[in-house]
């Protein structure tokens, strides 16, 4: 990949666009939550964890983060778009300093519209529906982000204990499960049909696709 | 003839700068070349063959198996799980704290720096530490910084580093010992206040990444690695306490460690296996670093031949500072040229400097060893060539350059630190 200016479908040969067609039709036949146990798995710490522990954390993060839409906010994030998103593999990021702010990277934001065409999932992903749900997700990070109170009620749901002494317990940090719910937020706060993990990994192929043609 | 010597030593640099020559041959040549300059015999009493080649080669001797020692401590440790059971249990407890979170790997960092150093160790504390790190917000160049930071923490207690000073220096190891304690408190506070600072003015950062991490193969290689024992965990404190409460020689201490390790993680009918297995590991581990100790000891042996120091002594008394202010001052603008495998890097041409300095009695053995223990401080983070801080700057997704510029201050601080200490016990 040289560039972003450069990153479209039409570039891609009829084979290789059937290809990625075919590669995309599989990941769809996925459930959600896999998806979430596959972004959990392949995060340090979880290295030795069964697949239906991975799996219930997967469920229970996702369904918190759609539980907090509606959640007030003090403040929006400032935004700004830039391009280079595809060359760096981000689609968004949020930064907290030294204001929050959420970065979104238009080039990907464009292939993903694309994809989602050439897939014909516009009823999953709506048009304009990526970018509102990476604006969603990075909402939810800032809103774990600021509020200890809230991450504590994360760790509570989850259930993992890092040391138990008798009654006294305290609860463990799962790596990983704060991604699950920013995409849980967006998918449930921008009526997504599938979960943005979805996406993210047809984009993911997508710009595979183009690396090597 | 002081002059040639020195052009030869630009020379040397030039050619380890441009990466025209490996380090370790570049310096093997310039040992030769010096001896040749200075008129060495080929054989006989200081010649090139004998004293230079032979006696130099093997100098380090001790050096090279108390790193291979470490090197096999570190395998024994990655392979049982010990260092990613320490790293996991800092994610668990301190997790959506990132603060915490990099001060507890910067902690684990530093315990393994005691044990071995170099691309190992960043990448035993960094293959999970860096990117549970990263997923707790901690931005990239950051978290590369912390496990360097860490590592160099522990390093005034790597006993590795004490036989190779000692050696090097020909200064008994407790001396060595004595500066190190007090070299280490710089060391440790200026990497907390990295985490603490950085964290601070960096923030958080989290990524919506399309990169599919699920094809790392270190990760699936610690899929097949289960929790090490709490008290396994104890593992890197043992050749510590043996070589600092106790006052036992280094290569027992860390044997004990090596034991230590492998007995609170392996059953008993595994051991001679993985004993062995870890053993030979290890060797290519340890072969870059003892190839270069082999070098350093020919470039010793050839700098503090009598008639180099006759040459250079002149020139090095003019131009070495001996006001205890202006040597702090001038050691301390000077410190980036151990950067780039500069001239003042002690695991390159720095050791032949520290040679010239003392065979030449510009300074005692134990301020140079001052002088260049601080030195160290600062080339085993922020140098971009050392392969600790490629590894983790790439392993990371920043490079080696960004990492410099954000370590810079202060390992600069820690170095300043030691020259400070040095100038006021030792001048």
């Amino acid at each position: 990949m040289s560039g972003s200016a450069v990153a479209t479908l039409d570039r891609l040969g009829r084979a290789r666009r059937e290809r990625l067609r075919a590669e995309c039709a599989e990941l769809a036949e996925l459930s959600d939550v896999e998806f979430g146990v596959r972004l959990l798995a392949d995060t340090p710490t979880h290295e030795n964890r069964a697949p239906e522990l991975l799996r219930r954390w997967a469920s229970v993060a996702t369904e918190f983060g759609a539980g907090l839409v509606g959640e007030g906010r003090d403040r929006a994030p400032r935004v700004v778009e830039r391009a280079g998103g595809v060359e760096q593999l981000l689609l968004a990021k949020y930064v907290s300093r030294p204001v929050p702010t959420v970065e979104l990277f238009t080039d990907t934001l464009a292939l993903g519209e694309e994809l989602v065409d050439l897939l014909g999932w516009r009823e999953s992903y709506a048009d304009g529906a990526l970018r509102a749900a990476a604006l969603a997700h990075e909402e939810a990070h800032l809103l774990l982000h600021g509020d200890v109170a809230l991450r504590r009620a994360l760790r509570e749901r989850l259930g993992h204990t890092a040391l138990r002494l008798g009654r006294f317990r305290i609860t463990a940090h799962v790596a990983g499960a704060d991604e699950l719910v920013a995409h849980g937020y967006a998918a449930a706060s921008r009526g997504l049909g599938r979960s943005p993990l979805l996406l993210t990994a047809a984009l993911a192929s997508a710009v595979r696709a183009l690396a090597q043609d | 003839m002081g002059i040639v010597i020195l052009l030869l030593m630009l020379a040397g640099v030039g050619l380890m700068l441009t990466r025209k020559l490996p380090t370790a041959f570049a310096l093997v040549l310039l040992g030769v070349a010096i001896a040749a300059v200075v008129g060495a015999p080929l054989t006989g009493e200081n010649s090139i063959l004998e004293t230079v080649l032979q006696e130099g080669s093997i100098a380090q001797a001790a050096t090279m198996i108390a790193v291979l020692i470490g090197s096999w401590m570190g395998k024994l440790m990655a392979e049982t799980g010990i260092a990613s059971t320490l790293v996991r249990k800092i994610v668990e407890f301190g997790g959506d704290r990132p603060t915490v979170v990099a001060l507890g790997v910067l902690v684990v960092s530093a315990l393994i720096g005691t044990v071995t150093g170099s691309a190992p160790a960043a990448m035993m504390a960094g293959i999970i530490g860096i990117p549970a790190m990263v997923a707790v917000g901690v931005p990239k160049t950051t978290a590369a910084g912390t496990i360097l930071m860490g590592i160099a923490a522990g390093m005034p207690f790597e006993l590795p580093i004490w036989q190779f000073f000692s050696t090097t220096l020909d200064l008994p190891v407790e001396t060595v010992r004595g500066f190190m304690l007090m070299l280490f408190p710089f060391a440790v506070v200026f990497a907390v206040l990295f985490v603490l600072v950085e964290t601070r003015r960096k923030g958080v950062e989290h990524a919506w990444s399309l990169a599919a991490p699920a094809g790392d193969r270190s990760r699936k290689r610690a899929k097949q690695l289960g929790d090490a024992p709490w008290y396994a965990l104890l593992a890197p404190l043992v050749p510590l306490v043996l070589a600092l409460g106790f006052e036992l020689p280094i290569i027992p201490s860390m044997l004990a460690g090596v034991l230590y390790a492998l007995v609170t993680t392996t059953r008993p009918r595994d051991m001679n296996k993985r004993l062995l297995r870890t053993l030979y590991g290890a060797f290519d581990i340890a072969a870059p670093p003892i190839a270069l100790f082999v070098a350093i000891g020919i470039l010793l042996s050839a700098v503090t031949l009598p008639g180099a120091v006759e040459a250079l002594n002149p020139l090095v008394t003019a131009i070495s500072p001996g006001h205890p202010v202006v040597f702090v001052v001038v050691f301390a603008l000077l410190t980036p040229l151990c950067l780039y495998r500069g001239p003042l890097n002690v695991f390159g041409l720095g050791a032949g400097i520290a040679g010239v300095l003392i065979s030449a009695g510009i300074y005692p053995a134990v301020a140079v060893l001052g002088l260049t223990a601080s030195y160290n401080q600062v080339f085993g983070v922020a140098d971009p060539t050392s392969t600790q801080t490629v590894w983790a700057a790439q392993y990371s997704g920043v490079s080696p350059q960004q990492v410099m510029v954000r370590t810079l201050p202060y390992v600069w601080c820690v170095a300043l630190g030691g020259l400070i200490v040095t100038a006021a016990t030792q001048l």
